[in-house]
């Protein structure tokens, strides 16, 4: 890579309080860039992790500030890039990390759950990406979506897993849309990671508990993937949607060694 | 249904306890049997799938995947627990107090759903756990003795064939526990 891609240059990445997206928060801050955490409660355990967060940028020696905004808002989203703005005065690269989504099979679904599911996954993304653009303009700006193999694979209870589907093709409509003016689009496709989500997962999966450590992605590697899309390195790479998962997609009939 | 304790309250209590001193990484002597999981110690939601799940580790057990609320809502219809605002409902309060034995859980209609689990306390998972537990048939399913022993104090065995036990999983357990509120009361 060449030079330093990332000072002087603006990160905000959605749902950073916490797993890949506070990984992916301190990796760019690592690197040099200015960061806007995003969590969704303005209060109790969201905010004190937001801060914590905030904390160790600033030990780098970045600037760095916190938003609550529950990206399934509009106008949440809204004052999120307004004081984005008012703080920084210029975004280059936008993650779109947060996700939200009731663990059931997709026919126990409520009404409520849909909208959810739909309201924070597909169109809060969206949001985002609208309200990020005059912004990313004006520095060639990246952005980058993050997915899980659900989007290709059957996890059991993890109706998100059509979302990061319905997102993949954003990714590529955006990148091909946005790419006359200079926004660059892509995505992670990340494989089992060990985060707070895990905790579910391993609920309805119990093979996981079997799955060789190796096999398992960590919140630092989705991270290094996030900086080089941002990065000129990958600057061929155009409306993609990266696996990162350790090969796990590759082992359709052997997930687990025999014994 | 065996009705008899195989494993006491105190001991399930000092299993949910080190559960929680494992999950949210906090001294075990600093939880108290009535500290609520979120207002006294920090929990959050995705911290009580941990929790269940290193007490389904403990026990050999299945604890309730969803909440009551969501099972109402399921049985009974949305918006039955859970209004449009996403509000509880009058119904949802009183439902949930039964559930808790009249205690003083400190919800009224109205109050904002995500509020609702801050009334979940270190006795009242355990409480899930002995419900589940009491769940094993009174007598052992492979040799027919009603010998349930629990050596280890976690894991119940027949102290006849030494089969393990089986349990119900404390989704259905809730099930059947608002099937019989609902028969009873009619709140629905």
């Amino acid at each position: 890579m060449d030079g330093t891609p990332f000072e002087n240059k603006v990160a905000l990445i959605t749902g950073s309080s916490r797993g890949i997206g506070k990984a992916v928060a301190l990796a760019f801050a690592r690197n040099g860039a200015d960061v806007v955490v995003n969590h969704r409660k303005e209060s109790g355990a969201s905010l004190s992790h937001a801060r914590e967060v905030c904390g160790e940028i600033e030990t780098m020696g970045r600037r760095v500030f916190a938003v609550p905004a529950d990206i399934s808002i509009k106008a949440s989203v809204g004052k999120l890039f307004e004081e984005t703005v008012r703080e920084f005065g210029r975004l280059d690269f936008l993650i779109l990390n947060a996700a939200m989504a009731p663990f059931k099979p997709i026919e126990r679904l409520l009404e409520r759950d849909l909208r959810q599911l739909v309201e924070t996954n597909y169109m809060g993304n969206i949001f985002c990406i609208q309200a990020a653009l005059p912004l990313l303009e004006n520095t060639e700006g990246k952005i980058v979506f993050i997915s899980s193999l659900g989007s290709r694979f059957y996890n059991p209870s993890y109706p998100l897993g059509s979302m990061k589907a319905a997102m993949e093709c954003v990714v590529r409509d955006c990148a091909e849309s946005l790419g006359e003016r200079g926004i660059s689009v892509n995505g992670i496709c990340a494989g089992i990671v060990k985060t707070d989500s895990f905790k579910v997962l391993r609920q309805y999966m119990e093979e996981i508990d079997a799955m060789p450590d190796e096999l398992f992605v960590t919140p630092e590697e989705v991270a290094d993937v996030a900086l080089f899309l941002c990065s000129p390195a990958s600057r061929a790479i155009r409306g993609q949607t990266v696996v990162a998962d350790r090969g796990l997609s590759n082992r359709l009939y052997r997930p687990v060694p025999r014994k | 249904m065996g009705n008899a304790v195989i494993i006491s309250e105190d001991k399930v209590i000092d299993a949910v306890k080190q559960a929680i001193a494992e999950a949210l990484e906090i001294d075990k002597s600093t939880i108290g049997s009535d500290s609520s999981l979120i207002r006294d110690l920090g929990a959050e939601s995705l911290d009580f799938l941990d929790i269940n799940y290193r007490l389904e580790q403990t026990f050999g057990i299945k604890m309730a995947r969803h909440t009551i609320l969501e099972h109402v809502e399921e049985m009974f219809g949305e918006e039955s627990a859970i209004d449009a605002n996403g509000k509880l409902t009058k119904k949802a309060v009183d439902l949930l107090e039964m559930r808790f034995d009249g205690a003083e859980i400190g919800l009224a209609p109205g109050i904002d759903v995500e509020e609702a689990p801050s009334i979940i306390t270190v006795r009242s998972m355990a409480r899930g756990v002995m419900d589940v537990l009491a769940s094993v048939p009174d007598k052992c399913p492979a040799c027919g003795n009603p010998s349930w022993t629990a050596e280890d104090g976690a894991h119940i065995k027949c102290g006849s064939c030494g089969e393990q036990a089986v349990f119900t999983n404390g989704d259905d357990l809730m099930k059947a526990w608002l099937e019989k509120v609902q028969e009873e009361k009619k709140l629905f």
